[in-house]
Formats: C-alpha cells, sequence, structure tokens
C-alpha cells in the first residue's frame, strides 16, 4: 500500500486484455470525467503497458498480470466496469489533487 | 454507423439457456454478418470464463480475446436481446453487444454505450428495445451528442 497524490497522474491507463470491449467503454467515460484535468487516459492490453503510466486501472482478473508487466507502476484493481469505488477514488483524488492509496 | 451496427445485427427477441448460448449467438451473428471467422467465438466464451464481460444495467459486451484478435476481419457490432434474460455468473443479462474489433472504428459507439447505461432511464429504454430503430436511434444520436 503506498500513498499517491492526485495532482502526480499525467496519463492514466486503462489496462486490459484484448482492449476491445470493457476496458474501451472503461476509458471513453474516464476521459469524459477527467477531460477537464488534462489527464491523458489510454487504453492498452495489459502486456503492453506503457512506460510513461503514472497509474493503471484494470479489473482484478487481470491485476496479477498487471503487476507482473509493470512492477513498477501503481495498479488500481477494480470489479465493476461502470461506477467502481475503487476507480471513482482515483477520479475524486485527480479532479481534487488531492492523496489516494494504491 | 451503419456499417458497424447493421440492421440485421440487431435482433431483439433471442433465447438462450444459458450464458454459453447467449455467447454463442452472439458471435454467430458476428459470423453472419462477415465481421469475424467462426473461430472468433470460441475466443469469446474463452474471454468470458477468465474475466466477466457484464458491464452492468442488465447489459454483457461479449468480445474475444487477444489472440482472436486475429480472426476479425472488420469492425462490428451485434445487438441481441434475450427478452427472458440469462444469467450471467448471478446477475440477469437481458442485452448483449457482441462486439469483434481489430482497430478503433467502434469505440465512438462503446462510449455512447457507456454514458446510456449511466443514465437509468436511457438504459431501460434500451433493454427493453422491441425495434431495432430505437437501438439505432439510442446509440447514433449520443455520438452526435458527444462530438
Amino acid at each position: 500500500m503506498a500513498t499517491m497524490n492526485g495532482k502526480d497522474i499525467r496519463k492514466l491507463v486503462v489496462a486490459c486484455d484484448a482492449g476491445m470491449g470493457s476496458s474501451v467503454m472503461l476509458a471513453s467515460t474516464l476521459r469524459k470525467q477527467l477531460g477537464k484535468t488534462g489527464v491523458t487516459v489510454e487504453h492498452t492490453p495489459v502486456n503492453s503497458i506503457p512506460a510513461d503510466a503514472d497509474v493503471v486501472v484494470c479489473h482484478s482478473g487481470l491485476a496479477a498480470r498487471a503487476r507482473s508487466v509493470a512492477p513498477d507502476k501503481p495498479i488500481v484493481p477494480f470489479q465493476i466496469f461502470l461506477g467502481d469505488p475503487a476507480v471513482n477514488k482515483v477520479v475524486k483524488a485527480i479532479q481534487q489533487g488531492t492523496d489516494f492509496n494504491v | 454507423m451503419s456499417e458497424l451496427l447493421e440492421r440485421r445485427a440487431i435482433r431483439l427477441a433471442e433465447k438462450a439457456a444459458d450464458r454459453d448460448e447467449a455467447i454463442r449467438r452472439c458471435g454467430e451473428t458476428l459470423v453472419e454478418v462477415g465481421a469475424v471467422e467462426p473461430g472468433y467465438v470460441d475466443t469469446m466464451l474463452a474471454r468470458e470464463r477468465s474475466i466477466s464481460t457484464y458491464v452492468g444495467e442488465g447489459v454483457a459486451i461479449p468480445h474475444g480475446t487477444l489472440g482472436g484478435k486475429e480472426l476479425v476481419k472488420r469492425d462490428a457490432l451485434a445487438v441481441l436481446r434475450f427478452p427472458e434474460g440469462v444469467d450471467w455468473g448471478g446477475e440477469p443479462v437481458t442485452l448483449c453487444v457482441g462486439i469483434a474489433a481489430a482497430g478503433d472504428g467502434h469505440v465512438e459507439l462503446l462510449a455512447a454505450l457507456a454514458e446510456i447505461l449511466l443514465d437509468e432511464d436511457q438504459a431501460r429504454e434500451l433493454r427493453e428495445a422491441t425495434d431495432p430503430g430505437t437501438v439505432i436511434r439510442l446509440l447514433g444520436k449520443i455520438q452526435e451528442d458527444s462530438e
């Protein structure tokens, strides 16, 4: 468990297996929510998480794979594709520039 | 949108005994409209077994795995409604949006779907649609709004 501040996030990556379904939906929702903050939101397959990602959001079933691919990145696992509390917490921290735990 | 979501890929009175059958029906529809090779259907089942594609509001978006992408001939969606509902690992699903995507052609339509699902009234309208025109209107209208 580490603490991160929303202000330190410039790129948020939604990682998934194929990058064609639910992660696309989540990324588009986050893009809308974070539009005004200037944070970049990308969706990528879990095995190609970009090096400049500040935080990685992925389904809890993929968290272990995400950690092995990007051991140095903060990973936020979620269970629900729309409206997950863990994801909402990150959004709020980015919007308000506050701390959150990963 | 017409090429991505063809009217013949909108089937609103489907029946399936279980989740696997519902996914097969979605996959077969994508095969029938020429979007994927038949082998894609198995990758849709494999994906569902690893992580559910249930997204909330009685809607699931079955699609293939990363490996399945090479079986995609063109980006396309299929909308199948199961009025009697399908048990989706404990969640009741009435609407499936089957996805075939090798590129990003479908991204806007999925963004529209996300918007709809975040609005209870629109989510219900989509779930209860019996006319393909309603599905096209709902998914198309928001796209225009967001541009």
